[in-house]
């Protein structure tokens, strides 16, 4: 076997560079695109959870509220709790660097009077241990410990002064000192900044508050038993956590957008497993005499298909090295677009570094080697039926296959097609996680391929007069050729297809979104100006503002109204909702929330507790007009009733939506996210420069007018998918290399046939147009079934993948303009991957090519 | 050596049955050279293909040395096409990639028998067939007759008891032609090797000891020819 695979296969691989070439390409591509975002998914969550592990240190159980934090008495209150040996507060801040657009730094206020048995904190050129005594530091509200990372990439030095963004617009701050980068100063990729815990509620107006305790018990203590006493004692308000479990619901909340990801780089792997059936069986096609020979000469069946197989398996270890170094570059590439869409969607992360885990080289060696040795399966089998008798046989066929409606691939297809509807009613298993959508997709994309064949044939039938008509008899030739290899022209036709249903199909799911929340945001976000501090629009990136510009805001000329918005991320109902909070009677004067079931809450209703809660959070926890919700909040658990359920964009998670001055008293939070300002259409502008000239600088605002917003919203929307988008081009791209293989092979076997219609009297430009011609046939077919399939996809991406894991329903829309602009696309693109093999055949040497055996 | 006992075979084209043998019986002793003529499509590449164990019979029985090979499982038919016979092509069937002196250790490798003494026995033999120095060429590079040495190196060193060859001169001229049969009866005389050979060529057919002439399927005469006559 060795000796065969050494003699012949790598011989044969060596002999045709460029179809080797480009197999390798495939599998590497392919696996470097799902290795890569493996890693960017593990890297973004281990940012994360570093963040929370490492700003643990060595606490046993963390306190932790909602995002407004909790009373600061309440340490005092663990501290005397029987078992808990040490207990510290901290407050997080994660603070726009001003003048610095996107860029974020970790503030920690620790107590440095006690802080110390969590935290290790080593400076780098000042005694940590001797800050406690240190009054300039203690004293004052300005001064920092700037990890020294960061430090050293913005070039700051002990004494520099840094602007970062608070409540009450941007202060300056004084570097007082570097710290090592070890222990907590590791988070948020190092851009990390630490005060002292008073100083730092006071520089960002969070007197008497603290965001989270650390905990430590007593030794030899039972730590989940201290956990279930202290979580019963403090109430459903507050979370008590192993640090290790925290991390858990962020990880549960990004599962929907991660397996996006996955998915994507999935297909971009099934293109790759595509190209290495391609080459395996054209290389069974063309070596047919050989293998023969080998039979002839004594191989058996089982040597043969076992060569093939090793073939491949070459391909795949080879491919899957080289796709493990390219993978890493691509994750690197890819980081900061998957990072951003995450801080803007769901949770800041800072993730700055992404290396290659025994995960992601497992994964890779699995599905690259394993997925090449599949292609191969079939090939194989294939070649080991070579009977050795057509080693006598001079003319071999040359990938001549009947396809009917009973062979099992195409039954099996079908069988898969049929059951995309089926698979959809699947009930998710887990939050976040429609199998049931994931299975519909798979077996939308299977089962188009496998029914390709087929749909050849029949595409055939529908080529031939056009093709002739337009082309002349190079035409009709490259028709009849279209369809004379039924199943090796079927690889790279579906290969195709994938890439564009892909692209039709994602499309379509984020048109239908847009075109629906494009809808919500005209009708439930109707202002004409919003004012944000640091960030576009709010969420979970923007810098809450103080609610004391209100006044001024108000005041200015050809303001009619002003609203205040309040979006804090809440933990709630095992979810991470937004509580969302707006000046009701200001809200109701203008905005059209479309409403699903029961009406909005009379401001009577709303005193005495009815609220408005989102459909997706109605569809996750089952919740209707008339039930009733324990909310927890800092000030405790707020039994409140639902009184409508409105469509509402605002979080995949879910929504409740409550009055301004009920938010503030549950809360204790007086902070706003967006000022809304209505205004006359006539003073739009006057107002902007207004506000900017007077709040702009300090509050590092932002003012967008509706349309803007909207333009931002829907963008956004467009960047989460930004690196999906690039994963099926790289798809598409490989599916045109499978094209340039099947299209040399097939002139490799007709060159006889060549020479005979050049001595015929077939000119270059007939058989450049006729192998083009044939090119531009496949691009147009992988058009067509990759349009069709998207179509399919698209509806399931959309109501079995999007609903299941958002909640949000929202109509489909197929994307008509990208399918007609797929299916040029991958016509042109396939006539332009055609040509090289086309400029080879027409360079073909008549006298040669007719002796060519 | 070999018994065919009432053998047909019968290949299917689309819904036709076409039956290429039609109950041919046949004993061919050892160390016979023996040829078979007959126009195209009388059945003789079938019948050398069924002797060859690489087709089996629609009917009717095939023993080589008392073994009964339309019985044997694939791999124990491989195993003995690899050990008991050699195989002489038209086209040569030289894997192209390989050079001559690797051509012909082929078989025997896949045997599993040590590389290093294969070499060695297969450079003998190409000097033999008269291929000294040319074991590193590739078949790219060999004229058509020095193609067919090969092929007839290959099929002698793994030593088989009987020797096929299907129109070994058919792609040759005549000069070149007669040499590789002159080489080809020199060997097997050497090694009392049992030659079964189709041929076309009458001058070629002459050269073994008996001739078979088949017809439609069916042996329409055998004779004895050359010295043996």
């Amino acid at each position: 076997m060795w000796a065969l695979l050494r003699l012949v296969s790598l011989r044969h691989m060596l002999g045709a560079k460029l179809r080797s070439l480009l197999t390798l390409f495939g599998v590497a591509v392919g696996v470097a695109t799902l290795v890569g975002i493996s890693a960017i998914n593990r890297s973004v969550l281990e940012a994360f959870r570093s963040t929370v592990d490492t700003v643990a240190g060595k606490a046993d159980l963390v306190v932790t509220g909602s995002a407004v934090g909790m009373e600061e008495a309440l340490l005092e209150r663990v501290r005397a709790m029987p078992g808990i040996t040490h207990a510290s507060g901290a407050l997080s801040v994660v603070a726009a660097v001003d003048g610095r657009p996107g860029e974020r730094l970790y503030v920690m206020g620790v107590d440095f009077l006690d802080d110390g048995h969590f935290r290790d904190l080593k400076g780098v050129d000042r005694d940590v241990g001797a800050l406690a005594d240190d009054l300039e530091f203690l004293n004052s509200t300005d001064r920092l410990l700037l990890g020294e990372r960061y430090a050293r990439e913005r070039g700051l030095m002990t004494g520099d002064a840094l602007q970062l963004q608070t409540p009450s617009g941007a202060r300056a701050f004084t570097v007082h000192g570097l710290l090592r980068e070890s222990g907590p100063v590791k988070a948020f990729g190092g851009a990390v900044a630490v005060m002292f815990l008073p100083s730092a509620q006071e520089a960002f107006d969070r007197g008497g508050r603290l965001d989270r305790l650390d905990l430590a018990v007593g030794e030899g203590q039972d730590v989940e038993a201290a956990r279930e006493a202290l979580s019963t004692a403090l109430g459903a308000t507050l979370q008590v956590e192993r640090p290790e479990r925290r991390g858990g619901s962020v990880q549960k909340m990004l599962l929907s957008f991660q397996m996006g990801l996955n998915l994507g780089s999935l297909v971009a792997l099934l293109v790759g497993v595509f190209l290495v059936y391609n080459t395996v069986s054209i290389g069974v096609v063309q070596r047919r005499r050989e293998i023969g020979t080998l039979r002839a000469l004594g191989a058996t069946r089982t040597l043969i298909h076992g060569l093939f197989t090793l073939e491949a398996a070459l391909f795949g270890v080879v491919g899957t090295a080289l796709g493990l170094v390219l993978g890493r570059g691509l994750a690197r590439v890819a980081l900061r677009a998957v990072s951003e869409s995450i801080s803007s969607l769901y949770v800041q992360v800072n993730a700055q570094d992404v290396e290659m885990g025994p995960w992601e080289v497992g994964l890779g060696v699995a599905l690259g080697v394993g997925g090449a040795v599949f292609a191969a399966l079939r090939p194989a089998s294939l070649a080991a039926a070579v009977q050795p008798v057509e080693a006598l046989r001079r003319d071999v066929a040359v990938g001549a296959g009947e396809v009917s409606l009973r062979s099992w691939p195409v039954r099996l297809g079908a069988l898969l097609l049929a059951s995309i509807y089926p698979c959809t009613l699947i009930p998710p298993p887990a939050e976040n996680f429609p199998v049931g959508g994931y299975l519909a997709i798979f077996a939308t994309l299977m089962g188009g391929t496998l029914c390709a064949p087929l749909l050849l044939r029949w595409l055939h039938r529908l080529y031939v007069r056009p093709a002739e008509w337009l082309l002349g008899v190079p035409g009709r030739l490259a028709a009849d050729n279209f369809a004379r290899a039924p199943i090796r022209t079927a690889v790279p036709v579906a290969a195709l297809a994938i890439g564009v249903a892909m692209a039709v199909g994602i499309t379509g799911f984020i048109r239908s979104f847009q075109a629906s929340s494009e809808k919500w945001i005209n009708q439930s976000v109707p202002a004409d100006l919003f004012i944000t501090s640091s960030a576009r629009l709010a969420g979970v990136r923007n810098n809450p503002m103080a609610p004391s510009m209100l006044d001024g805001l108000r005041t200015l000329p050809g303001v009619t109204d002003v609203d205040m918005l309040r979006m804090l991320p809440h933990d709630a109902f095992g979810l991470r909702i937004f509580v969302v909070s707006v000046v009701m009677d200001v809200y109701h004067r203008h905005a059209r929330p479309t409403v699903l079931e029961g009406r909005m809450p009379s401001p009577e209703e709303r005193a005495q507790g009815r609220v408005t809660i989102s459909e997706n959070l109605s569809r996750r926890r089952n919740l209707h007009p008339g039930d009733t919700i324990d909310l927890p909040t800092p000030t405790g658990a707020r039994r409140l009733t639902v009184g409508a359920v409105i469509v509402d964009y605002t979080s995949d998670q879910g929504a409740v939506f409550l009055e301004r001055a009920r938010f503030t008293e549950f809360f204790n939070d007086d902070r706003v996210d967006t000022y809304e300002l209505y205004v006359e259409p006539s003073q739009r502008e006057a107002v902007r420069r207004a506000v900017t000239e007077r709040y702009g600088k300090a509050y590092d605002l932002y003012v967008l007018t509706h349309a803007e917003l909207r333009d931002e919203a829907l963008g956004l929307i467009d960047k989460a998918f930004k690196v999906t988008y690039a994963m099926e081009a790289l798809a598409v791209l490989l599916a045109l290399l499978g094209v340039v293989n099947t299209l040399l092979a097939a002139v490799l076997d007709r060159t006889r046939e060549i020479g005979l219609l050049r001595a015929v009297g077939a000119a270059r430009p007939h058989v450049l147009g006729l192998v083009a011609a044939e090119a531009g046939l496949m691009g147009l077919s992988g058009g067509l079934l990759g349009t069709g399939m998207g179509a399919v996809l698209g509806w399931t991406v959309t109501h079995a993948v999007g609903e299941r894991a958002t909640g949000w329903s929202f109509p489909y829309q197929f994307p008509l303009a990208t399918a007609l602009g797929m299916l040029g696309v991958s016509a042109v693109c396939a006539v332009a991957a055609g040509l090289f093999p086309a400029r080879r055949a027409a360079r073909l040497d008549v006298v040669e090519a007719l002796a060519w055996e | 050596m070999i018994h065919v006992q009432d053998v047909t075979r019968t290949y299917r084209r689309g819904r036709m049955e076409v039956p290429a043998l039609r109950g041919a019986t046949l004993h061919v002793p050892r160390g016979q050279f023996l040829s078979i003529m007959g126009p195209s499509g009388s059945g003789k590449s079938t019948l050398l293909n069924l002797l060859g164990a690489l087709d089996v019979p629609s009917s009717g029985s095939i023993t080589l040395d008392g073994r009964e090979i339309s019985l044997l499982p694939d791999a124990e038919l491989s195993r003995f096409r690899r050990e008991r016979l050699g195989f002489i092509f038209q086209f040569f069937n030289l894997l192209p990639t390989l050079t001559a002196v690797e051509n012909v250790v082929l078989p025997q490798l896949l045997s599993g028998r040590p590389r290093e003494e294969l070499l060695k026995k297969a450079h003998g033999l190409l000097e033999a067939v008269g291929l000294r120095g040319r074991g590193h060429h590739r078949p790219d590079e060999l004229s058509g007759g020095e193609m067919q040495r090969v092929a007839v190196a290959r099929a002698l060193l793994g030593e088989p008891a009987l020797l096929l060859a299907d129109e070994p001169t058919g792609n040759l001229d005549s000069k070149t032609g007669a040499e590789v049969l002159r080489l080809i009866r020199e060997a097997t005389r050497a090694r009392n090797l049992t030659v079964v050979m189709v041929t076309h060529d009458p001058k070629a057919a002459a050269v073994g000891d008996r001739l078979v002439r088949l017809a439609d399927g069916v042996i329409v005469g055998d004779e004895a020819v050359g010295a043996a006559a």
